[in-house]
């Protein structure tokens, strides 16, 4: 009995850390309904500013918390000035697809400054300990649970009684309306940012100093667990956030308690799903709240794509088909094997994210699946390889959409959120599943890839496979678009409630469109298996997903071409950079900043 | 990178980006360029910190090998290509290795989804993969141009269990470990043999990488009532348990795998880690003259720091390449047999290392039974703690 005590206590200290990253991000949520990716970073540079400050300069605890909220909100304020404002008047995702720019310039710009090395950031609090029930916590604790509850209840008076607040409230309702009330929106917009990154930073070093440990991979976890809390408690929503954080605590312990260290995250992940479907508001929304994303598809606005005639695209296809015969290296081929395996997811996510508008943020799974289902074909039950990826594929489109299934739902951001739940629920269902995916040790000695008999092996073979691969992909995707299934799809993403009345039924609609892009995950995850020899649950992960979605958003959305040029860019840019040594991954970034500020609406433009 | 010029290395990657044919067929011949290594690793990405921890051993064993003269006369250098640990970049690397006559032999790379990816391509391009932190045992199963100087766990693990249960007595033991390939098959090994030494195992709890939080698991671990924590674990993840076992009330020894072994997890650990038993392959007052000169020669290097066990691993790595360079010469091929013909070369985690021709490692790693008393890491003295 004493233990679930213990158990009770240690999930409301996690709670109360990942409260801090919450709150910052119900913040901006509120007010400018983006999940901002960049939140954790700025957490990051949080802790290493405090770092400098405690370890280099030795200022006292007080002093530290100021000096490291006045960095942090200057960092929100250059964000939100440079980064964000200039995209206010452009498509709803851009937005969303520079706060992971600007997360990857952060990040590594906290690398190359500190070194990837781990450090220690020491308490400035007394060691002294009280006993609760079996164990002990000390001062930071409290500070911690201090901070989050009284940064989330001065933000709530702030929100509603003070003049600033009301503006906040009515920008965040209602942008447009707000405006020619004379409200200035972007003084609201810098106030937010400014809060939500004093409080970022200060909850990085908090918690920094609470493991007594920073390193430069605190920033994508603090993100994940900050966005799972916070739409427990109901997106934009502050003192939910704060309730939703300490919930994901509890869950998580109990989990651990009920069933192992390794099942951990997959109770935080499975009490995401589970809020989102039967509370899409979060759990503290009132019944009379208007919902927070609009009733129709404004999240991705058409543009005028790019016409390319066919002419061009067939001389580029054939460029691309007869590349192997030149003197091209090994090294050249494999990376634009590896662009069109890409290409292949890019296809499938710019079908669901873009043509029907559901944002997928997990189709790495996709990729696992079938990549597991055609290893294990091939290995245990001596299918040939050419069939195994296509079982591959078959599996991927069946199980994805089952999963996938109850965010159907769910709009907007929610949907983006859901599949990131389910991502990384596929992706601990493989670590745990040991008897039939072998768990953490993975399987190899996969087959390489075969076709009637003959081993595809070389470069120049696989080459033309893969690329063979996606143009059929890519062909029958394009005649889906232009047959009426495709008019039925973009009606949906443009005004569910319009389609719905014209007696489309939105669940089967979303259903084809995630059967066929969960076919084409499938046999690119399914090539990657055989052409890799070995995969495990870390082979496919949650960067997969995120690069999946930057390729989607770069070439536009929903355009066939330019989830194909998108792959193209992402995998050939890193590799370009390669001369920059450990500069290329800010580089990268830079130039991705740069490409959604003037073209937000991705190269192609959105079909 | 910083054992060639820039210029040529900017030069040779545009080369091999744009045409394929990298470096002139005249150029490689001539013996005052250096005898070329690749080297895929992390250096920017999650596992970053184990990348640059990689360059400092190896900068260290190339500074001696050119202070003894080189490769017969010639110089070595090593080309470092950052794979971010992804498999998709490391099988691009490969390729770009492979098909660059300038390189003899490959190092690396770090985890075993992005070295294994790779594999088949070294395979075939007949170019020798040396994976010196990949103790998946299917690793070296890849072909016969795989080879690692990794402990293996087989090995490993029963020289840990026998300090724990034999040395230190404990009867019912608690494993946590981290849940990867390296940690789970750890843990296999360690299970078995602390039984076979007849101690009971009484829970084991897989965490994962990114895991900080660990206050539930250390409760679950309390309720099975052990007298003692095992910690199959690197050093961050390792000095996150100790700390939190303190503050839930766990007051069990604790004795921890070789691969805490750095002055980061005392660091980390801070007052929580006095106590914690270290089954390692070097220790500091260790009169082996290998194990000397790399400790003089790495805190004369990094101004003062303490090496730690990647850094040894990379030293060991870049001493046994330059033994295997020195028997082979640059040819591919002769470079993979000079692996089976390469005697008792000095190893700090192998005291001397020999391959076994069959499995493609070395067998018989150095074991040093330390404790940290004081903030430091000593030889344990043989009394209870």
């Amino acid at each position: 009995m004493s233990s679930w005590l213990d158990y009770t206590i240690n999930g409301l200290i996690v709670g109360n850390v990942y409260a801090l990253v919450a709150v910052g991000l119900a913040l901006i949520f509120g007010v400018s309904r983006l999940i901002n990716f960049a939140q954790g970073s700025i957490y990051l540079v949080g802790a290493y500013i405090g770092w400098v400050a405690v370890v280099q300069l030795h200022t006292p605890l007080p002093l530290t918390i100021i000096v490291v909220a006045v960095a942090a909100a200057i960092v929100g304020l250059i964000i939100e000035r440079f980064g964000l404002r200039p995209l206010q008047n452009s498509v709803r995702i851009a937005p969303l697809l520079a706060t992971i720019g600007i997360s990857f310039v952060l990040d590594q710009l906290v690398m190359l400054t500190f070194s990837p090395n781990p450090r220690a950031l020491p308490s400035q609090l007394p060691d002294v300990r009280f006993q609760v029930g079996g164990g002990t916590i000390g001062p930071l604790d409290l500070l911690i649970a201090g901070v989050g509850l009284t940064s989330a209840l001065l933000l709530f008076v702030f929100l509603r009684y003070s003049k600033l607040g009301w503006a906040v409230r009515a920008a965040s309702q209602d942008r447009d309306a707000a405006m020619q009330m004379g409200v200035d929106v972007n003084r609201v917009n810098q106030a937010v940012f400014g809060i939500a990154a004093a409080l970022g930073g200060v909850s990085g070093m908090l918690v920094g100093m609470y493991y007594n440990q920073i390193d430069t991979a605190m920033s994508l976890q603090a993100t994940l667990k900050g966005v799972v809390a916070e739409v427990v408690g109901g997106a934009g929503n502050v003192p939910g956030a704060v309730i939703g954080s300490l919930l994901l605590g509890l869950v998580e312990s109990y989990g651990v308690a009920v069933f192992g260290t390794s099942y951990r995250n997959l109770f935080a992940f499975l009490l995401l799903v589970v809020v989102l479907v039967l509370r899409p508001n979060g759990l503290f929304a009132s019944a009379r709240q208007a919902p927070p994303e609009p009733l129709t598809g404004t999240f991705i606005a058409p543009s005028r794509p790019v016409r390319i005639p066919r002419w061009a695209l067939a001389v580029a296809s054939a460029g691309f088909a007869v590349l192997p015969l030149f003197p091209v290296s090994f090294y050249v081929l494999q990376t634009l094997i590896n662009a069109w395996l890409l290409g292949m997811l890019a296809l499938s996510l710019t079908l669901v994210a873009g043509t029907i508008g559901q944002v997928s943020l997990g189709h790495a799974a996709l990729l696992a699946i079938g990549a597991y289902t055609s290893a294990l074909l091939s290995l245990a039950l001596n299918v040939p390889v050419g069939l195994a990826v296509i079982g591959g594929g078959l599996m991927s489109a069946a199980l994805g959409t089952l999963l996938i299934s109850p965010s159907f739902r769910l709009r907007g951001h929610y949907v983006s959120i859901a599949t990131l739940a389910i991502g990384e629920i596929v992706s601990l269902v493989i670590l745990n599943w040991e008897s039939v995916t072998r768990g953490p040790i993975g399987i190899s000695g996969i087959p390489p890839l075969s076709l009637f008999g003959y081993d595809l092996i070389s470069p120049t073979s696989i080459y033309w496979f893969s690329f063979a691969v996606m143009v059929v992909l890519a062909l029958l995707q394009g005649r889906l678009l232009d047959s009426h299934l495709g008019r039925s799809f973009r009606a949906i993403r443009d005004d569910d409630v319009a389609a719905r009345a014209y007696g489309l039924s939105l669940n089967r609609y979303k259903s084809l469109a995630f059967i066929f892009g969960g076919f084409a995950a499938g046999i690119s995850g399914g090539i990657a298996a055989h052409l890799y020899s070995y995969i495990n649950h870390e082979t496919f992960n949650t960067q997969q997903s995120i690069l999946a979605l930057t390729v989607v958003i770069l070439g536009g959305l929903g355009n066939v071409v330019g989830a194909m040029l998108g792959a193209v860019a992402l995998v050939g840019l890193p590799e370009v950079f390669r001369i920059a040594a450990e500069y290329r991954i800010l580089i990268y970034g830079i130039v991705l900043l740069l490409l959604v500020r003037f073209r937000p609406q991705g190269l192609l433009g959105t079909m | 990178m910083s054992n060639i010029d820039r210029r040529t290395l900017v030069k040779g990657s545009f080369a091999a980006m744009m045409a394929g044919a990298a470096f002139s067929r005249g150029a490689f011949a001539d013996t005052s360029e250096p005898i070329l290594l690749g080297v895929s690793g992390p250096l920017t990405g999650p596992n970053a910190q184990y990348g640059t921890q990689w360059k400092q051993g190896f900068d260290l064993a190339l500074d001696e090998i050119m202070a003894a003269g080189g490769i017969n006369g010639r110089k070595l250098a090593y080309q470092f290509e950052d794979s971010q640990s992804d498999p998709r970049q490391s099988v691009a690397i490969a390729q770009k290795f492979v098909s660059n006559p300038a390189i003899v032999l490959e190092l690396g790379d770090f985890s075993s989804p992005a070295s294994m990816a790779a594999s088949p391509i070294y395979q075939r391009g007949g170019l020798v993969q040396f994976g010196f932190t990949n103790s998946h045992p299917d690793f070296t199963k890849g072909g016969d141009f795989m080879w690692s100087t990794s402990v293996s766990q087989a090995d490993e693990q029963p020289l840990l269990a026998a300090y724990a249960v034999k040395r230190l007595g404990l009867k019912k033991l608690a494993v946590l470990h981290l849940n990867t390939d390296w940690g789970r098959t750890s843990r296999d090994y360690f299970v078995k043999a602390a039984k076979e030494y007849g101690a009971e195992i009484a829970v084991t709890e897989g965490y994962i990488a990114e895991e900080r939080d660990f206050r539930s698991t250390l409760v679950r671990v309390r309720d099975a009532n052990p007298d003692g924590l095992i910690l199959i674990s690197y050093y961050s993840d390792g000095a996150l348990i100790a700390r939190q076992a303190r503050q839930v009330g766990l007051k069990q020894v604790m004795c921890a795998a070789s691969s805490v072994y750095s002055p980061k997890f005392i660091e980390l650990g801070g007052e929580a880690v006095e106590d914690v038993h270290v089954g390692t392959r070097y220790f500091p007052e260790d009169t082996r003259p290998e194990v000397q000169k790399f400790i003089a020669g790495f805190k004369k290097k990094y101004n003062g720091q303490e090496p730690d066990a990647f850094n040894a691993y990379a030293y060991d790595a870049m001493n046994m390449a330059a033994a295997v360079v020195k028997i082979g010469g640059t040819d591919r091929k002769a470079i993979r047999d000079a692996f089976t013909k390469v005697k008792d070369v000095p190893s700090v985690i192998f005291g001397t290392a020999t391959f076994d021709v069959a499995t493609r490692r070395v067998k018989g790693a150095m074991n040093a039974e330390l404790v940290v008393r004081k903030g430091q890491f000593a030889l344990w003295d043989g009394k209870p703690t």
